[in-house]
């Protein structure tokens, strides 16, 4: 029985672009009851597979990793065919000053929002404590990577839904037919999707540094 | 005949509506206060017919509240016990005389007719005088004169429609005068008898530490501003312009992005517009648009733009404010309401400025057909309307300084009831590589209300040159540029009220003796603004868009006297030219840190609990004791 079962979900995770290793794949099918139905087995191989460490899960295959050479900065402007599969390791605003950003994030920490000139008390819980509307603005700088490891930059050229300083650190995107411009990716929705996910640890120790990380960077300069 | 006692609020008051109803009546003196007189006369009230009028006045509120006993004293009880200790009634020192006054006459008198200002305070210090007069002539009736400005016209109007007085709004009143002077009195003290002794090691001339429940939050906002700007670390920014030279014209593009604050990233996107070469026109549009003219005055706004446009400090433009009320030519200048009432004359008002040399041309062209009824802001305080000339008065025939807050009433008034500015906005859009561009040129077609009021400023800018959409070209020049972001500036005079006024801080009424109030403490210090533009907001150059200041209303208002400290000593700081901006001193930096770090679980400094209190003031019952457990 598992042969047309594992194949049934290589097929299903083929068609997101995820590529799991073999060893991953049959884990996972160890790990589950026997009588599960496909649709709900589907589910849950998805869900953990994006809640995973893709350089730990998915099989580098030629197309779906970066080149070896994507940083090459003499190289003006080249396209990635893909589908690659990366996982979001850092995200930065860079539409408006980190010390702005310091800011922001103090005042949420003391419990003060503003509200046009009004500052008023920010009860966590109450918003989705990101800080409301500010979380879209941008454009953002993305750290992405791939299966095998590699870190490339992204930037947002066009706004991308779902990409933001509220997203959570090791969600999954999907990058085809895409522009490299000395090096750096240059993201917008025709070539990015969200596939989701996200790696609580990685989430949880980025958040908490965000505001030291945005200090020292401050004092550096954008350079 | 029937007698009836009508009492104002101010002697001036007294003079001009006893004046206005009786002809010119003579004043007599009031025994042992000089400056008290009482106006005798007859006249015939609509619901009375005619009356035996004495007509008089207090100078605010008669009736003091404090401490008795040990409690008064600083050494013999625990600042802590200041907020269940009893409270005493008192009249003190001139204020006697004055009861007195309105008790001898009160005894004769069949009807007690209570002139005060119609708000909130004047109805609280209607209720004083009810109370006293009543102690001696209890089958007085008792009622009260509804008004806003002491036109004549109105006046009688007003003298004709007796109503009652408002109790809650006298009792709210109350409630937050007995939370002022419990919460001020216990801070204040524990708070001098604990830090005195340091602070006169250093500064002798410090001999009262208060602590405000409006102070407080009025001085957070200055020590917040100021730890912003000492705070602040500048950072670059890099940029790309580009600028095409089209029929001997220059057209500076902007970057839709305006800036950036990664350096590689521009770098990128602008070697991407000049691989691409050319650039496309994408969208050429123009619109009609117009410059609003300004909402009718209120407090807040006459107060902002005092320190603004008048080069006086907000006290200083209240108190000339108040004078030229007084004196008949503006109307009652503590006001929240931004909307005309549909049933005022205002023609009639325009009507009057018709004379006037400099604005009475525009006035005129207003009469003859022009006249356009003012756009409705969206406070109505229901007691007075927004401020707005009620007679004219030659400019020259006032001091300086009244004459410039009258002109800007006027002008302000006129400027409401003229059309807005009309213009025309051409805006072209280019793309060039993934970037996107845009230039824009303002014609100003028809300026109106800019004619009378030159506060502000709309001008025509360069004329774009004609472009159509699909035109390729290669721009003339595209550069990428590198900035620093720079500090805010230390907080404004206009834009702490601003502050003070979306979050509740005092009312309109009471916020420029706050302000002077932790000047006199000597929390902050003020200092001409250098070299910046007056009226720049944030300054913080990363926020290009403006956001246009909602005003977070919704809550009541009180009057004079309100948010008191320990001592009240009134001051007035010397009215200033020039835009002062507030840096907090040692000491009231100190007091702030000091108070942010008790990490109460609402904070004394920041301006929640002090709105809090505003908001549930309505009915004085429950008032104190829930805001008292919120001090605890």
């Amino acid at each position: 029985m598992p042969p047309p079962l594992s194949t049934d979900l290589t097929a299903y995770l083929n068609s997101k672009s995820l590529t799991p290793t073999t060893a991953w794949l049959s884990t996972f099918l160890s790990t589950q009851r026997p009588n599960i139905p496909p649709a709900a087995l589907r589910q849950t191989a998805l869900f953990r597979l994006l809640a995973s460490n893709i350089t730990e899960t998915l099989q580098p295959g030629p197309g779906s990793v970066f080149p070896r050479d994507i940083h090459d900065a003499a190289v003006p402007e080249r396209r990635l065919q893909g589908p690659v599969v990366v996982q979001v390791v850092d995200v930065a605003d860079i539409g408006r000053s980190r010390w702005a950003q310091v800011e922001a994030l103090e005042a949420l920490e003391r419990g003060e929002g503003v509200r046009g000139r009004e500052i008023v008390r920010v009860v966590p819980g109450e918003t989705d404590g990101e800080g409301g509307e500010e979380r879209w603005k941008g454009p953002h700088k993305l750290t992405l990577q791939d299966a095998r490891g590699m870190c490339v930059y992204g930037v947002e050229v066009e706004g991308i839904e779902g990409v933001g300083m509220g997203m959570a650190m090791g969600v999954k995107m999907v990058l085809k037919d895409i522009v490299v411009a000395r090096g750096v990716i240059l993201l917008d929705p025709r070539g990015a999707a969200m596939l989701g996910g996200r790696m609580e640890g990685l989430h949880k120790v980025w958040k908490e540094d965000l505001k030291e990380r945005l200090k020292g960077e401050t004092q550096r300069g954008g350079d | 005949m029937t007698k009836i006692l009508c009492v104002a609020e101010k002697p001036s008051i007294a003079k001009a509506v006893a004046n206005h109803l009786g002809g010119s009546v003579p004043a007599r003196n009031v025994p042992s206060l000089r400056w008290l007189k009482n106006y005798v006369f007859n006249y015939n009230f609509g619901p009375w017919g005619p009356c035996e009028v004495t007509f008089t006045s207090v100078a605010g509120h008669v009736i003091e509240h404090d401490f008795g006993g040990r409690y008064s004293n600083w050494q013999t009880c625990q600042p802590s016990e200041l907020f269940d200790a009893p409270i005493e009634v008192q009249i003190k020192g001139d204020k006697k005389s004055i009861a007195q006054n309105i008790e001898q006459q009160a005894r004769y008198c069949n009807i007690l007719y209570i002139w005060t200002d119609c708000d909130r305070e004047g109805e609280n210090i209607g209720a004083e005088i009810r109370n006293i007069a009543l102690k001696v002539n209890s089958r007085m009736t008792v009622k009260r004169a509804m008004f806003n400005n002491i036109e004549r016209a109105h006046i009688v109007q007003a003298a004709n429609n007796p109503i009652e007085i408002d109790e809650l709004q006298s009792d709210a009143v109350a409630a937050r005068m007995e939370l002022d002077l419990r919460v001020g009195a216990a801070f204040t003290r524990y708070l001098t008898l604990n830090l005195r002794p340091l602070i006169q090691a250093v500064d002798d001339s410090i001999k009262v530490i208060s602590y405000g429940s409006c102070q407080f939050p009025t001085l957070g906002f200055v020590v917040d501003r100021y730890f912003r700007v000492q705070n602040f670390i500048p950072e670059t920014f890099w940029a790309i312009k580009v600028m095409q030279v089209k029929d001997d014209v220059k057209v500076a593009f902007n970057w839709k992005r305006v800036h950036l604050f990664d350096r590689m990233t521009v770098t990128i996107l602008y070697e991407r517009c000049l691989a691409a070469r050319t650039a496309r026109i994408t969208k050429v549009q123009k619109r009609p648009t117009s410059k609003w003219r300004p909402l009718p005055l209120t407090t807040v706004e006459l107060q902002k733009n005092g320190s603004r446009f008048l080069r006086m400090d907000s006290q200083t433009v209240m108190k000339i404010a108040e004078d030229l009320y007084t004196k008949g030519w503006i109307s009652y200048p503590r006001t929240e309401t931004d909307q005309f009432d549909k049933g005022m004359d205002l023609m009639g008002l325009v009507r009057k400025q018709t004379q006037d040399a400099n604005w009475g041309p525009f006035a005129q062209r207003l009469a003859d057909g022009g006249f356009q009824w003012p756009r409705s802001g969206r406070n109505n305080d229901k007691a007075h309307p927004p401020i707005h000339p009620v007679n004219y008065v030659l400019p020259s025939s006032l001091s300086d300084t009244d004459r410039r807050v009258y002109e800007f009433v006027v002008r302000r008034f006129l400027a409401c009831c003229a059309e807005d500015a009309k213009g025309e906005l051409s805006t072209v859009e280019m793309q060039y590589g993934s970037e996107v561009f845009t230039a824009s040129g303002l014609l100003v077609l028809e300026r109106n209300y800019l004619d009378v009021y030159p506060y502000d400023k709309w001008e025509s800018s360069q004329q774009l040159p004609v472009f159509q959409v699909d035109e390729y070209f290669v721009p003339t020049e595209a550069k990428m540029t590198e900035g620093k972001t720079a500090p805010p500036g230390y907080l404004t005079e206009p834009e702490l009220i601003a502050l003070m006024d979306a979050n509740g801080i005092g009312t309109d009424a009471t916020m420029a003796e706050h302000i002077a109030k932790i000047k006199e403490r000597q929390y902050v210090v003020t200092r001409k603004r250098a070299g910046r533009a007056a009226a720049a907001g944030d300054g913080d150059n990363d926020d290009t868009t403006t956001t246009t200041a909602t005003r977070g209303r919704g809550r009541g208002r009180g009057g004079r006297g309100g948010g008191g400290g320990g001592g009240s000593t009134r001051t007035s700081s010397g009215g200033g030219s020039g835009v002062d901006e507030f840096i907090p001193t040692t000491l009231g930096m100190a007091l702030i840190v000091g108070y942010e770090n008790l990490a109460f679980e609402t904070s004394l400094s920041k301006p929640f609990l002090r709105k809090e209190v505003s908001r549930i003031q309505t009915k004085r019952p429950h008032t104190p004791l829930r805001s008292l457990q919120r001090f605890g």
